[in-house]
């Protein structure tokens, strides 16, 4: 990315000016390193890094569109709120239930964030005392934010074919362990109901409940969060329960 | 310090789960079951509860949390007129045993009821 001079402000008047979709597509361009970076900032959280970086060139855009020269400010200090309003506003126009108020919404995210961080530092999970600490609210905001993000859909990562370079499918999985004979017949069973699951989900399913790993651990092994775990979890013994409502 | 309970009661659907769940994390950070743990505990009681009540809207469920200093125990209690026994699946067996240390699940008097139990890690 090239530094933001004078010569750059100049086509910013000169964009102003005229409305030129040429300059307006090279200052685009100039700057679409920056909305890279942001996006990739956002990366990990159940959203592609593809689709964040077309969610932020629209910020992006949005910011060329707005920026004022005359102002005196550089344009990345104008840019970089645009972008991440952005952003943000797409994880929570296209992740979370109408229900969920604004501010648990926030809240919930920060959560996710705050689980992950103090995890790693405490070299296991947190307590919600610990987290409510981190997070400056009460245990009872962080038990609603826990439920709340119960309402976080990630429908993205679930299409058939995602990125998720570690994902294997029930049969690898079953075929890479011996359990005992119950175990054996108990997912004999189970397994037509887990095929009604996408991939990642019955991955998750079967490392969580069937090889009894824990959520971090397979958030580990998979390279998602562990809320997201979590998430995807609630969700898939929710479609599971409907499964064997309509069996 | 003494046990303390809990004793909630709401209807069997689905929609009032909520609150099932969000009074077995709160009796389960009593308790001090880390965060993980407390999903855990979300999932048994969502589980329980819902092969108790079947999801009837018409059904009672009346739920009490025994908090104790290192181990929670939640039982549940549906009447349910006329209505056959209640059964979990082999999955709902498999994701049970996964989450807690102990858990029943059968019929009481006119009606039926389960209990579960979990014990902090190391006690």
């Amino acid at each position: 990315m090239s530094p933001i001079g004078a010569p750059t402000l100049g086509r910013f008047a000169e964009y102003r000016a005229t409305r030129s979709r040429d300059i307006r597509d090279e200052l685009i361009l100039e700057h679409i390193g920056l909305a890279r970076s942001l996006a990739r900032r956002y990366s990990g959280r159940g959203e592609s890094v593809d689709d964040l970086e077309q969610v932020a060139t629209v910020g992006l855009l949005k910011a060329v569109e707005r920026f004022d020269p005359e102002r005196g400010l550089a344009f990345t200090t104008f840019a970089v709120p645009t972008i991440t309003g952005e952003i943000k506003r797409h994880f929570r126009d296209r992740g979370w239930a109408t229900r969920v108020p604004r501010g648990l919404q926030d809240l919930a995210l920060r959560l996710t964030r705050t689980v992950q961080e103090l995890g790693h530092e405490l070299g296991r999970s947190p307590s919600v005392e610990e987290l409510a600490a981190a997070l400056e609210v009460s245990t009872e905001m962080v038990l609603e934010a826990m439920e709340a993000n119960r309402s976080y859909s990630a429908s993205s990562l679930d299409a058939p074919g995602s990125d998720d370079q570690n994902a294997s499918g029930l049969d690898r999985v079953l075929g890479e362990h011996d359990p005992g004979m119950e175990a054996v017949e108990r997912e004999m069973v189970v397994r037509d109901l887990l095929e009604t699951l996408s991939e990642r989900d019955r991955q998750i399913v079967q490392l969580r409940f069937f090889e009894g790993l824990t959520q971090s651990e397979i958030a580990e092994r998979i390279n998602i969060s562990q809320m997201h775990v979590s998430r995807l979890l609630a969700r898939a013994l929710s479609t599971l329960r409907g499964q064997l409502e309509l069996d | 310090m003494s046990d303390q309970e809990i004793e909630l009661t709401i209807p069997g659907s689905a929609e009032y789960l909520r609150l099932a769940r969000l009074a077995v994390a709160d009796a389960g950070s009593r308790v001090g079951f880390s965060f993980e743990e407390i999903d855990d505990l979300r999932i048994a009681v969502d589980e329980l509860c819902f092969a108790l009540a079947n999801g009837e809207s018409e059904a009672r469920l009346n739920l009490k949390y025994q908090v104790g200093a290192d181990r929670l125990v939640v039982e549940g209690h549906c009447d349910r007129d006329g209505a056959a026994t209640p059964v979990l699946s082999d999955l709902a067996e498999a994701i049970l045993t996964a989450v807690v240390d102990e858990y029943h699940l059968g019929n009481a008097g006119e009606g039926a009821e389960f209990h579960f139990a979990k014990a902090l890690s190391g006690s």
